[in-house]
């Protein structure tokens, strides 16, 4: 990423700017810039090719009083982030979405934690802070004690605004929070002509816990449980992506053996939850029998899980230096025949589907999300692999043991359900072959080094089951002083909208369960 | 074939019963429980889950329950669309600000006697959420919870115990 940012310093520099640029202790290129110099390096890096904006977030107190914003971005091809470092001189800042149109999702985000504002911004309204939250209150500005928050009165004025549209024929369909299954709250505002779905929008935010706030003064042991409570059937990734952020501060190098049963258990983790979403796809078109063989084998590993590591969703096993507990070699032996007798089974199942005529003629050509809409949107795993991006953390941003495994990407072009029920259904199989290549039957060691951050900041970025998730630590005397969680929920609902569009109101359940986006890893 | 057979042509003995584990005791707990939903509540236990918070694992151990190896459904306990058809619901995660209202409302709307099992430890107020700024507190701030089922999250097995004693809690108080 050097490159990128030499590129962008030496523009700003050349334009009459300043900019001082650093590389942090992961690699990751920082380069510190005034807010005026801002929009022109967001024009300069849209020129560049490949730029993706991946996370923008800010904090309090980042080495001198005031906020600082922080502007993430990739290079599709360079393994190390690069990230833009705006000090504000008050609470405001300078909307940078005509360059990046995700922007303005995450500058919602950091109006409502900080109270910044920012200046072009085309949407303002408030993001996870409903309206019973009161005015003024920004619960991620340190003067705030994260104590209790005094409800609001929900008045008719005080509700969200939703875009609304008018004309003969068109009506709206309001769907959630509460659901009608055993599912996460959300809400969907349909508009809807006929049948046929010409715009969504999608409000969230329901289960909006504090968690970035909550971990404020932990230290990394205790932050990192909260990271496993993100999403709890993304635990091994977000607790592995915090771990690594901390041990990049802390100078913790995690030994080879905890490693081997990290990717294990992360691997596990994405094999039960793209078998849910098998099974969910074909349930959601009324066939339960072809959907039980994916049930049956999400269950058992599951079970394997808890053979494991104690606990069906992995919580509790990845911790920052390494893992909680080894594995015993005999369990881990079994572990290798038994994926061999999944495959098998695993194979008959999905023969059973793509058999199925009515089941693929309700997969294909439904819900497809446009490849031009990936970086922009900053979609990211299977969403946007099923629209063509060879774009995978694994491989782009090798951690761990992934540069010895080098897992195969699994890509499909049309974008659609089908698209992603093959990208899902491959990466089981990869998977399956990563964990028998990743533990090694012969090797033992120690699996937990000693991590003990003292002050600095550091990011990691893994490959959840749904993509991309970016951790961005800055501890103080060994306290957490700002965690910044970006999951790949966060940045995927935006395909949805999108996906949607043109396509009849029953197909809805399926797309969505297609993307199996997750509210809590949204919310936080 | 069962499926533990399978399992147990394929790996060693002890690995499988590790496997297959709860199965028996799944069934016979299962078994007590219809055995009681067949004398309280007249062969069917409606539930509607409400999430107010939780981080989804609790949600999925109850979506579970209705796959084929649980298969909860022959034992009278089924999960309903609607509150209004509900005799329980049961709410997992701390309650948040922003759904607190929406949570009222679902209970609102379910018919009376009606009661609310809290599953999952932030519903029980012991989860790591509870001092957030962002959360009510548990269940039992805005719900009149009639019963607990603790766990991080509770393993299906766990749930379908749960329900049991609370079956027989509410027996033994109408009687």
């Amino acid at each position: 990423m050097a490159e990128l940012m030499t590129i962008i310093e030496s523009h700003l520099v050349a334009k009459g700017f300043d900019g001082r640029s650093r590389t942090g202790v992961d690699g990751t290129g920082y380069l510190s810039i005034s807010v005026v110099a801002l929009v022109e390096a967001a024009e300069e890096l849209k020129r560049q090719p490949g730029v993706v904006l991946v996370g923008l977030w800010a904090a309090e107190a980042f080495g001198a009083p005031g906020f600082t914003l922080f502007y993430a971005f990739e290079q599709r091809g360079a393994p190390a982030l690069f990230i833009l470092e705006v000090r504000l001189p008050g609470n405001r800042g300078m909307s940078i979405a005509s360059e990046f149109p995700v922007a303005s999702y995450y500058q919602r985000e950091v109006s409502d934690g900080f109270g910044i504002e920012f200046d072009g911004a085309f949407d303002r309204r408030r993001l996870f802070l409903h309206e019973v939250y009161p005015d003024g209150c920004h619960p991620l500005r340190k003067s705030f004690d994260g104590g209790k928050v005094v409800p609001a009165r929900i008045t008719p004025e005080r509700e969200y605004a939703f875009r609304e549209f008018g004309g003969e024929g068109i009506y709206q369909i309001p769907v959630g929070p509460v659901h009608a299954g055993i599912i996460e709250p959300g809400h969907f505002r349909f508009s809807v002509i006929g049948e046929t779905i010409f715009n969504l929008e999608t409000r969230h935010f329901w289960k909006h816990r504090g968690l970035e706030k909550l971990a404020e003064g932990r230290e990394a042991n205790a932050a990192v449980q909260l990271a496993e409570c993100v999403s709890g059937d993304e635990s091994a990734a977000n607790a592995c992506g915090l771990a690594m952020a901390i041990e990049r501060v802390a100078g913790t190098v995690v030994p080879r053996r905890a490693w081997e049963l990290r990717t294990a258990a992360l691997e596990l983790e994405r094999i039960y939850s793209h078998l849910g979403d098998l099974a969910g796809m074909v349930v959601d078109v009324a066939y339960p029998t072809g959907a039980a063989p994916f049930f049956i084998l999400r269950e058992e590993i599951l079970r394997w899980n808890a053979e494991l590591t104690g606990s069906r969703f992995l919580k509790g096993f990845i911790v920052p230096g390494g893992v909680s507990r080894d594995i015993p070699m005999d369990f881990l032996e079994d572990l290798h025949e038994y994926a061999e007798c999944f495959l098998s089974r695993f194979d008959a199942a999905l023969d059973d589907i793509y058999n199925s005529a009515w089941v693929i003629d309700r997969l294909e050509t439904t819900g497809i999300v446009k490849p031009e809409l990936i970086a922009p949107l900053n979609l990211t795993g299977p969403v946007a692999r099923a629209s063509g991006a060879r774009i995978d953390n694994r491989i782009d941003h090798p951690y761990g043991l992934y540069s010895e495994l080098k897992p195969e990407i699994q890509t499909d072009e049309a974008g659609d359900v089908l698209g992603r029920f093959q990208v899902k259904a491959g990466e089981i199989e990869e998977s399956l072959r990563l964990i028998r290549d990743a533990v090694n039957l012969e090797e033992t060691g120690p699996v937990r080094a000693e991590c003990r951050p003292g002050s600095g900041y550091a990011a990691a970025a893994v490959e959840a089951a749904r993509g991309q998730n970016l951790h961005w630590v800055f501890f103080k005397n060994g306290r957490l002083d700002r965690w910044k969680a970006r999951t790949a929920s966060f940045s995927n609902w935006l395909a949805m909208e999108h996906a949607v569009i043109g396509n009849i109101v029953p197909d809805f359940p399926l797309i969505n369960k297609s993307m199996n986006l997750s509210y809590a890893g949204n919310d936080l | 074939m069962s499926l533990s057979q399978i399992i147990g042509n394929i790996l060693g003995p002890k690995r499988a019963a590790a496997l297959v584990f709860n199965e028996s005791e799944f069934e016979k707990i299962g078994l007590e429980l219809k055995g009681e939903i067949d004398r309280v509540f007249g062969r069917s236990l409606a539930i509607r889950e409400l999430d107010t918070g939780s981080d989804n694992a609790a949600e999925i151990e109850l979506n579970n329950l209705g796959t084929p190896y649980y298969d909860v459904e022959r034992f009278g306990v089924c999960f309903v669309a609607s509150p209004r058809h509900a005799d329980v619901i049961i709410v997992t995660g701390a309650v948040t600000l922003n759904i607190a209202e929406a949570a009222r409302k679902t209970y609102e709307a379910m018919p009376q006697p009606g009661w609310v099992i809290a599953v999952g430890d932030d519903a029980c107020g012991t989860g790591l959420v509870r001092d957030s700024y962002a959360v009510l507190g548990a269940a039992d701030k805005i719900l009149p919870v009639d019963f607990k089922i603790p766990g991080n999250p509770p393993t299906p097995t766990d749930i379908i115990r749960g329900l049991l004693a609370f079956m027989r809690a509410i027996k033994k108080r109408s009687l």
